[in-house]
C-alpha cells in the first residue's frame, strides 16, 4: 500500500525527468504507458482503502520542505524583480516573513505528515484518469505549437510534475507541506499561462501568481493561529479534532479563502479568466478539471468542522451570489474557452457551497459534481483544443457550421454541454440534490437556505440559456447536408475524446452504482458518519433523501439517444424543402443572441471583497 | 388499484383531455369577441387533416427533435400525474422544452431562431418561479412528491395563496399566451419554433401544446388538490383568467418579460417561500 | 379510413399579396375579424406556408414578386388549393400589358379558384374558399404540374427536393 502511494509521487517526477532527456518517439510510448500505470495504480487504491492510512516519511523530509518553501519564496522573489511587479513582491516577502516566522514557532515534535483516506482515493482517481488522458492529448496538441522542440519537452515535463504535486497535495496532512505544494501548483499555473511568451500571457501570468500568493498567504495564518492558539501540530486530522473550540474558526475562516482563491470565486475570478490564454491542455487539466478542484477538496476535507458555523453561512451565502454572478457574466462571452471558464467559476461555486452545508446528501452532491465536471469539463476544454488545431477557429460564433464540417466534434461537444446541464446527467443530479437537500437546510438556517434557493433556481436558468446559446449554434445545419459523414482528426485527438466519451456514457448509466459504491463511502468517511443507502420501490433513497431512479432512467434513455439518434436519423420518402424566409431565396447566416452583462463585473468585485471580509470578520467575532 | 387506475387513464387521455380543453379554449375566446368560434372537436379536425398531408421536412434532425418535444413533455406528465418528485417534473419539462429549442436552432431559418432565442428567455422567467414554489410546497407537506400534496391536510390555496399568484403570473408565459406570448407571436415571427414543421410532423408540436395546457392546470389543481371540487373550480378559474389576458392584452417585448417575471413574479414567490418556512413550517 | 373529408373541415389559409393595391387584402382580413367570422369554418389565418393549405393570392405579380409566390407555393405541402381574389390576381386586371406586372397568377402556379371583382367582397372570398374546399377535398397527394413548376427527384431516395423545385424563373418566350 505504501508503495503504491509513494510510487503515485515518485513516478511522475521521474517521467516528467525522464521527458527531457529522452528522444520524441520513446518519450511518447513513455508517456502513455505511465498514463496507464498511473490510472491503473489509483483505481487498485480505490478498491483496497478502506480505513484512512496515516504514514510519515522520515523526517529529513520537513527539512527538504522547508528548504525547499525557502527557494520557492526565492523564485518568485527573482519573478517580482523580473518583471518588476511590486504587489507579487510584497506578497513574497510577507509570505517569506511569516515562513521565516513559523518555522522558528513550530514545535519539534513530528508526526505522520500524510494521509490517504477515501477523499484522497477520490481525488487520486479523478487526478490520474484525467490527467494521463490529457497528457496523451497533448502529445499531439504540442506537436503543432509554434515553440522550439525544447519547450515542447519542457511542457510535458512540467505536465507530469504537476501530477506528482497533485498527488501529494490531496494526501497530505501536514498544512506547512500543503502550503509547499498549495503554492507548487500556483507555480505550475504561473509557468503554463506564461507559456506561450506573448505579453498578454506574461501579463496573465503574474495576475495569477499574485491572486493565488493571497491564498498561500491565508494558509501560513491558519498555521500560525493553530499555533499561537495552542491547538498543537498544524495538521488537518488536529484541526478536526479540535473543531469544537472556540477560536478555531479564524483558521477555518484563512483556509477557506484559501480554497475560494484557489477555487476562483469572485473577485479572483480574474485569474481563472486570464488563464485562458494558456495552451489548452493546461486549461483542461489546471483550470478546470483537477487544479481548481483543490477548492471544494480543502472544504470538503473541513466539512465536519465546518458545518453549521457562521464561516460556513458565509461562505455559502458568497458562493451562492457567485453561482449567479459567473453565470450572468459568461452570458456576455464568445470566446469558447471563455464561456467554460465561466460556467467553470459558477459550478466550483455550487460545489463549495454544497461541501460547506456539510450535510450528508450535499456531500454526495459536491462529490458528484467534482467527478462529472471533472470529466466533461475535460472533455470540453480538448474538443476547443481541436477546434483550435484543426478547424481553426475560438470563438462561439464562428462555430454555425460545425455540425456540416466537424459533426463528430459537434455532438461531442453538444454531449459535453448537456453533460453539464441537462437530467439525468452527472452535474444535473448533484444540482437537483443541492436543491432537494437545501430544502431541507432552510429548516434548520431558514432565511440563508430560502437565498440559497432562489440563487441556485436563477443560477440555473441563466446556466441554461447559456449553454443553449452555444447548443444551437453546433446542431445548426442546412437541409442539404441530411446525411451524417464523420471527419477524420488525429487518432490521438479521436482515441482520448472517444475514451472521454465512454467514461461519461459509462458513469452516467452507472450512477445508481456509482453513487452507492463510490460516493457514498467517500462521503460517509470524510463525516464520520454511516449513511445508508437503500433502493425501496422506485426510489434510492440515501439518508432522509428519495430519489426517483426509474424516471432518470427512463429520461437518461430520452435525452442522450435523441441528441445522438437526431444526428444519424434520416427520413425516407419525405420531401425535403427550403427553410421559409417569406418567400426569399437568400442565403441567412446566424449568430447566437448576445447580453451586455460585462458591466456589472465591477459591481460583483466590490460584492465579492465584501463578502472575503465578512468572511473574515465573522470568524473573528 | 384505483389509485393507480385513475393516473393511468389521464395520462393515456391527456392528448385527447388537451385537446378538448383546446377546443373549448378556441370557443370561449371566440365567445369573448361575440363571434360564435369553431366547433368544439375542431383540434381534432386539424390533427386528423394534418396526418393526411404530404411528408415534407426540412432536414431529419429537425424532425426528430420536434417528435421527441412530444414524446418528452408527455412523460413528464405522466410523472406529474403518477404524483412523482416536483423538482424532476420541472426539470423534465424544462428538458422537453430544451428539444424544441433545440429543434428551433438546428435549422437555418430566421423566425426559427427567433423563437428558439425567445423560449430560452422564457424558461428564465419562469423556471425559478415553478423551483421557489415546488420548495415552498416542499416546505409544507415534507416531501417533494406529488402524492404527498394530495395527502396534506388542508388546501395549498389557503396556505400560500402568494404562490397561486406567483403561478397565475407565470402560467401565460409557459403556455405562450398573450401578453406573454413572445416566443410564438403568430403576427410577428409566424409561430417561431413552430414555423419550419408542416403535416405529420408539425403534428408533434401541435399536441404538445394541448399537453402542456393539461401540465399547465394540472399545476393549478394540485393547489386545491385535497378538495377536487375547489380543484377543478381553480382549474376553472386559472382557465377564464388566462384566456381572458389574453383576449384583453397586447404583446409586450422580450426585456419587458424578463423584468415582470425576475422583478414582480419572483420575489412574490420568494416572499411566499419565507413566510412558508417562518410561520408555516411543520 | 378516409381522412379525406376532414381536409375541408380544418383549410388553413395563407394569405399571400403579389403586389395588390391592398384592396383585396383589407376584405380577406374583414373575412377573418369577428363580423363574418371565417374561424367558424375551423379556418386560420396561418401565414405560414409549411402548415396551410389554401393559398389566397392577391394583386397582378408583379415582376420582382412572383419568383417568391412560386417559393412559397412550392412550399406548401398536397393537397392544396390557389384561390385567386380580385380581377389582378385573376387576369392582370386594370394592370395587364404593363411593363411590370404578368398578367395573373395563373402564369406561375395552377389555380383552382378564381374570385372576380375590384376588391373582390368578403362574402364573395368566402364562397370562393368553400368552393375551393369541395376541389381540395377530391385532390390527391400529388405534386400538381404548374407551368414553371420543375420535378427533379433525388437520385438515392423517392423524396423530391423542394430546395431548388422553384428555381430562377426565366422571361416567358
Amino acid at each position: 500500500m505504501y508503495a503504491l502511494i509513494i510510487s503515485l509521487f515518485i513516478l511522475p517526477v521521474a517521467v516528467s525527468v525522464l521527458v527531457l532527456i529522452l528522444p520524441k518517439n520513446l518519450s511518447r510510448i513513455l508517456v502513455i504507458a505511465s498514463a496507464a500505470i498511473l490510472s491503473v495504480i489509483s483505481f487498485y487504491l480505490l478498491v483496497s482503502i478502506e480505513e484512512p492510512f496515516h504514514f510519515g516519511v522520515s523526517h529529513y523530509m520537513n527539512e527538504v520542505v522547508s528548504v525547499a518553501d525557502i527557494l520557492l519564496l526565492l523564485y518568485f522573489g527573482s519573478v517580482a524583480i523580473r518583471k518588476k511587479s511590486w504587489l507579487v513582491g510584497l506578497l513574497t516577502v510577507l509570505q517569506f516573513g511569516a515562513l521565516l516566522y513559523l518555522l522558528k514557532i513550530i514545535p519539534e515534535e513530528y508526526q505522520a505528515q500524510f494521509t490517504v483516506d477515501k477523499l484522497s482515493v477520490f481525488m487520486f482517481l479523478l487526478i490520474n484518469v484525467i490527467s494521463g488522458i490529457i497528457s496523451i492529448f497533448s502529445l499531439q496538441y504540442i506537436d503543432g505549437e509554434d515553440c522550439s522542440a525544447f519547450r515542447k519537452k519542457y511542457f510535458l515535463s512540467i505536465l507530469f510534475w504537476f501530477i506528482a504535486v497533485m498527488n501529494i497535495i490531496v494526501s497530505s496532512d501536514n498544512m506547512e507541506c500543503f502550503f509547499l505544494f498549495f503554492e507548487l501548483t500556483t507555480l505550475a499555473s504561473f509557468l503554463f499561462i506564461g507559456f506561450r511568451k506573448d505579453e498578454i500571457s506574461g501579463k496573465n501570468a503574474l495576475t495569477a501568481l499574485w491572486m493565488n500568493q493571497i491564498g498561500g498567504l491565508a494558509i501560513l495564518g491558519a498555521i500560525f493561529f493553530i499555533i499561537h492558539n495552542g491547538y498543537g501540530t498544524a495538521t488537518f486530522s488536529n484541526l478536526l479534532a479540535h473543531s469544537s473550540v472556540p477560536g478555531i474558526l479564524l483558521p477555518l475562516a484563512l483556509l477557506c479563502v484559501a480554497a475560494l482563491v484557489k477555487g476562483a470565486q469572485m473577485p479572483f475570478s480574474k485569474w481563472l479568466l486570464g488563464a485562458m490564454v494558456a495552451p489548452t491542455p493546461v486549461s483542461a487539466l489546471l483550470h478546470s478539471s483537477t487544479m481548481v478542484k483543490i477548492a471544494p477538496f480543502i472544504i470538503l476535507r473541513l466539512s465536519p468542522a465546518l458545518k453549521g458555523t457562521p464561516v460556513a453561512s458565509v461562505v455559502i451565502a458568497m458562493t451562492g451570489f457567485v453561482f449567479v454572478a459567473a453565470a450572468i457574466g459568461a452570458l456576455s462571452q464568445d470566446n469558447f474557452k471563455r464561456i467554460l471558464a465561466h460556467s467553470t467559476i459558477a459550478l466550483l461555486a455550487l460545489m463549495i457551497m454544497m461541501a460547506a452545508v456539510g450535510t450528508p446528501v450535499t456531500i454526495i452532491a459536491a462529490l458528484t459534481l467534482v467527478f462529472f465536471h471533472g470529466l466533461s469539463k475535460c472533455m470540453l476544454f480538448l474538443n476547443a483544443g481541436i477546434l483550435e488545431r484543426i478547424f481553426h477557429f475560438k470563438q462561439t460564433s464562428d462555430m454555425d457550421k460545425l455540425a456540416e464540417t466537424g459533426p463528430f466534434t459537434s455532438l461531442v461537444i453538444s454531449i459535453g454541454f448537456m453533460s453539464l446541464l441537462l437530467p439525468p446527467f452527472g452535474a444535473f443530479m448533484g444540482k437537483w440534490f443541492g436543491i432537494e437537500s437545501l430544502g431541507v437546510l432552510a429548516i434548520n438556517q431558514k432565511m440563508l437556505g430560502a437565498f440559497v434557493i432562489v440563487a441556485i433556481a436563477c443560477g440555473g436558468a441563466i446556466l441554461s440559456l447559456l449553454y443553449f446559446k452555444v447548443l444551437g449554434l453546433l446542431i445548426a445545419r442546412t437541409g442539404d447536408h441530411d446525411g451524417v459523414k464523420f471527419e477524420k482528426t488525429k487518432p490521438l485527438y479521436s482515441a482520448t475524446i472517444s475514451i472521454l466519451l465512454g467514461l461519461i456514457i459509462l458513469s452516467v448509466l452507472s450512477y445508481p452504482f456509482l453513487m452507492s459504491h463510490y460516493f457514498v463511502p467517500v462521503a460517509s468517511q470524510t463525516l464520520s458518519l454511516p449513511i445508508e443507502v437503500t433502493i425501496y420501490g422506485w426510489k434510492l433513497h440515501v439518508g432522509a433523501m428519495a430519489l426517483p431512479v426509474v424516471p432518470l432512467l427512463i429520461a437518461f434513455l430520452l435525452l442522450p439517444i435523441t441528441i445522438i439518434t437526431a444526428t444519424f436519423i434520416r427520413f425516407k420518402n419525405v420531401d425535403r424543402v427550403k427553410e421559409y424566409a417569406c418567400g426569399e431565396k437568400t442565403n441567412y447566416s446566424f449568430s447566437s443572441f448576445y447580453f451586455a452583462t460585462d458591466r456589472a463585473t465591477p459591481y460583483f468585485s466590490v460584492i465579492g471583497i465584501l463578502f472575503f471580509i465578512t468572511l473574515i470578520v465573522v470568524s473573528i467575532l | 388499484m384505483k389509485d393507480i387506475l385513475i393516473p393511468v387513464l389521464l395520462i393515456l387521455l391527456a392528448p385527447a383531455i388537451g385537446g378538448l380543453v383546446y377546443g373549448f379554449e378556441r370557443i370561449v375566446k371566440a365567445r369573448m369577441q361575440r363571434r360564435t368560434g369553431p366547433p368544439l372537436l375542431q383540434p381534432f379536425y386539424d390533427f386528423l387533416k394534418l396526418a393526411d398531408k404530404r411528408k415534407m421536412i426540412v432536414h431529419s434532425t429537425h424532425a426528430f427533435l420536434g417528435i421527441m418535444h412530444f414524446v418528452s413533455l408527455w412523460f413528464a406528465l405522466a410523472v406529474l400525474l403518477l404524483g412523482g418528485d416536483l423538482i424532476l417534473v420541472i426539470f423534465l419539462h424544462l428538458l422537453s422544452t430544451s428539444l424544441l429549442i433545440l429543434a428551433g436552432y438546428s435549422t437555418r431559418s430566421i423566425f426559427s431562431h427567433l423563437g428558439a432565442n425567445r423560449t430560452a428567455i422564457s424558461i428564465l422567467c419562469y423556471e425559478p418561479v415553478l423551483i421557489l414554489i415546488a420548495v415552498s410546497a416542499f416546505m409544507l407537506t415534507g416531501s417533494f412528491d406529488t402524492s404527498s400534496i394530495f395527502n396534506y391536510g388542508a388546501s395549498l390555496l389557503f396556505k400560500m395563496p402568494l404562490a397561486f399568484v406567483a403561478l397565475l403570473m407565470v402560467l401565460p408565459i409557459k403556455l405562450k399566451k398573450s401578453p406573454f406570448d413572445i416566443a410564438e407571436g403568430h403576427q410577428e415571427i409566424t409561430g417561431g419554433v413552430e414555423l419550419e414543421f408542416s403535416g405529420i410532423f408539425y403534428e408533434a408540436i401541435y399536441i404538445a401544446k394541448w399537453l402542456d395546457c393539461v401540465f399547465c392546470y394540472t399545476l393549478a389543481y394540485l393547489f386545491g388538490a385535497n378538495d377536487p371540487l375547489l380543484g377543478m373550480g381553480l382549474v376553472l378559474f386559472v382557465f377564464l383568467f388566462i384566456n381572458g389576458l389574453d383576449n384583453s392584452s397586447a404583446r409586450v417585448n422580450y426585456k419587458q418579460m424578463l423584468k415582470f417575471s425576475l422583478v414582480v413574479a419572483l420575489p412574490i414567490a420568494f416572499i411566499n417561500l419565507l413566510i412558508t418556512i417562518l410561520f408555516l413550517q411543520l | 379510413m378516409k381522412l379525406n373529408s376532414f381536409r375541408k373541415k380544418s383549410p388553413w389559409i395563407l394569405h399571400y399579396n403579389a403586389g395588390s393595391c391592398n384592396g383585396c387584402d383589407i376584405e380577406i382580413l374583414a373575412c377573418l375579424a369577428p363580423k363574418y367570422d371565417i374561424e367558424r369554418f375551423g379556418i386560420i389565418n396561418t401565414g405560414n406556408p409549411k402548415q396551410s393549405d389554401v393559398l389566397l393570392v392577391t394583386g397582378p405579380v408583379t415582376k420582382r414578386s412572383r419568383e417568391r409566390l412560386v417559393e412559397i407555393y412550392a412550399q406548401m405541402p398536397e393537397p392544396k388549393v390557389v384561390v385567386s381574389c380580385g380581377a389582378c390576381a385573376c387576369t392582370g386586371g386594370v394592370f395587364r400589358g404593363m411593363y411590370n406586372c404578368e398578367g395573373g397568377i395563373d402564369q406561375y402556379i395552377p389555380v383552382d379558384v378564381y374570385v372576380c371583382g375590384c376588391g373582390s367582397r368578403p362574402e364573395q372570398i368566402i364562397d370562393g374558399v368553400i368552393e375551393a374546399l369541395a376541389i381540395l377535398e377530391k385532390k390527391t397527394k400529388d405534386l400538381e404540374q404548374s407551368i414553371r413548376l420543375k420535378k427533379e427527384p433525388v437520385k438515392e431516395d423517392t423524396q423530391l427536393n423542394r430546395r431548388d423545385i422553384a428555381a430562377e424563373i426565366k422571361e416567358i418566350a
